[in-house]
């Protein structure tokens, strides 16, 4: 396929190349993330039971206890963080903790565009988002 | 001073302005855990120090009863957390509700991250503050400074879609669904809240802690808009549904009631001791009525009743942050629809949602 380029703003920046891990739904970090696994944990949410480690993780933004910033950081400590993140809008509760764990972060993307399990190539110094492969083909 | 540099790019803030106070999240052990304490740590190590009035929100045990209860450990790394937010020059406040230790001023620019008392500010008690995460609250305490972006500007508090609400809402736990309802279908919009009966200032504090629990909202007005918005209904099936989805358990027989989520008002208090009056708390249940130190001071009468039902009034924690599982605690009964709704993944416990009279009356004999 040919790659597919998003275009968002750039909030932390950084590089990786990793497979997405999509929600349709906002995340609290804070009671919604295991910080001992980096599993999801709320049973409400579409992501339950997935690791978000190494993983570009797509949501819609965040909600919830402010202290999510802190669990992002425990979770880089840990190796256990997404590569990058990438939001439709950036709530300052995650982008706090994405500059505190220096965690590649773009938002302003159309995340409906992206699917569990494509292979995605961030370039947040630039705010872009391509879509190398999708999971199908 | 790099992370409010960085969030006011962002938000394209074209300065920083002074805040009159902060107040921080992030200081229960629990919630916390240990990578955060050695950040903690660096930062009173480099010499940072707060020049603004800096509050600190919850901690996970207080010191006359479940710091006997715990293990040594976590009541070690509890008070490890606490150094260092003294290091630093915090005041040692430990509550969720700072506008009840110091009359807030409206009007009046603050850096606050607690996501109740930041909706609870902006909304009812007329301050500008941006739902902070706990570092960059701390932060702006430390320099006394905040982007001046989103809600602190006053085109950016404008209502931008309007809630009618056709449900008659009776108590402090209608309340409270309706702002876990609205949360979720709002994500970062700022409504305009019409047709609620009786908002009560406590009763709108359960809404705000609420609608920041699920959403990330960050005020709400009560007056309809001005100009013609997009509109969502909410009934009496939506807060009824809501409060069905937040009561897990299936017993009827919590091991704990919990009320103070946010923590209390004197009045509430005053309104707890009222209704207990002689009764007492049965064997198999623990009742819990968090608090601030600085309220449960000017309330000793009613203080003295909770603690002669064989109620524990709990100081600078709530439930939410503190280790009940640890205790063996698996079914929480509360009037707080945040505590309901953060209960199974927090506490690994279930929960029942039920209003005030109904959680005394579980809680206690006769």
């Amino acid at each position: 396929m040919q790659p597919v380029t998003l275009k968002g703003r750039v909030i932390v920046e950084g590089t990786c190349t990793a497979k997405a891990l999509v929600s349709a739904k906002p995340i609290s970090f804070l009671g919604g993330v295991d910080p001992a696994d980096g599993k999801i944990v709320d049973e409400n949410h579409d992501l339950c039971g997935k690791c978000i480690k190494n993983k570009v993780l797509c949501f819609p933004h965040g909600h919830g206890s402010t202290v999510g910033s802190y669990v992002l950081y425990s979770l880089a400590k840990k190796g256990l963080a997404p590569k990058a993140i990438v939001n439709q809008t950036a709530d300052p509760v995650v982008v706090v903790g994405a500059i505190i764990a220096n965690i590649p972060m773009v938002d302003q993307i159309d995340i409906k565009k992206i699917y569990t399990g494509d292979t995605l190539e961030v370039d947040a110094c630039k705010g872009m988002v391509r879509i190398l492969k999708h999971k199908e083909a | 001073m790099k992370i409010l540099v960085r969030l006011g790019d962002l938000f394209n803030a074209e300065k920083l302005i002074p805040i009159k106070s902060a107040h921080v999240s992030g200081v229960s052990y629990k919630t916390l855990g240990d990578a955060p304490i050695e950040f903690l740590k660096a930062l009173a190590d480099s010499g940072a120090r707060v020049h603004v009035r800096t509050t600190l929100n919850p901690q996970s045990l207080d010191h006359e009863y479940l710091e006997k209860r715990l293990p040594n450990r976590l009541c070690e790394k509890q008070l490890e957390i606490l150094e260092q937010y003294e290091r630093m020059g915090l005041a040692e406040s430990l509550t969720c509700t700072p506008y009840y230790l110091q009359k807030p001023e409206r009007g009046s620019h603050v850096a606050w991250a607690e996501s109740s008392a930041v909706v609870y500010a902006n909304s009812v008690l007329g301050m500008f503050t941006n739902r902070e995460g706990g570092p960059s609250a701390l932060a702006a305490g430390i320099i006394g400074k905040t982007p001046e972006y989103g809600i602190h500007k006053a085109e950016d508090r404008q209502p931008n879609v309007r809630v009618n609400v056709k449900a008659k809402l009776r108590n402090k736990i209608e309340y409270g669904a309706l702002g876990i309802h609205l949360g979720k279908a709002l994500g970062d919009r700022i409504p305009a809240v019409i047709g609620l009966h009786d908002p009560s200032k406590e009763r709108l504090k359960q809404f705000s802690a609420a609608l920041a629990t699920t959403g990330m909202t960050n005020m709400f007005h009560l007056k309809p808009p001005k100009e013609k918005t997009e509109a969502i209904n909410v009934d009496d099936k939506d807060v009824k549904q809501t409060i069905t989805d937040l009561s897990t358990a299936a017993t009827k027989k919590p091991d704990l009631v919990f009320i103070g989520c946010p923590h209390c008002s004197q009045n509430e208090m005053k309104q707890i001791g009222r209704l207990i009056g002689n009764r007492k708390v049965k064997p198999a249940t623990e009742l819990w009525v968090c608090t601030s130190a600085h309220v449960k001071k000017k309330c000793d009468n009613s203080v003295k009743r909770i603690e002669q039902s064989g109620g524990h009034v709990l100081t600078g924690v709530c439930t939410v942050v503190s280790w009940t599982e640890t205790l063996g605690i698996k079914t929480i009964m509360t009037n707080s629809a945040k505590t309901a709704y953060y209960a199974p993944t927090l506490n690994r416990a279930e929960a029942i949602l039920a209003p005030l009279k109904e959680c005394l009356k579980t809680a206690l004999k006769g």
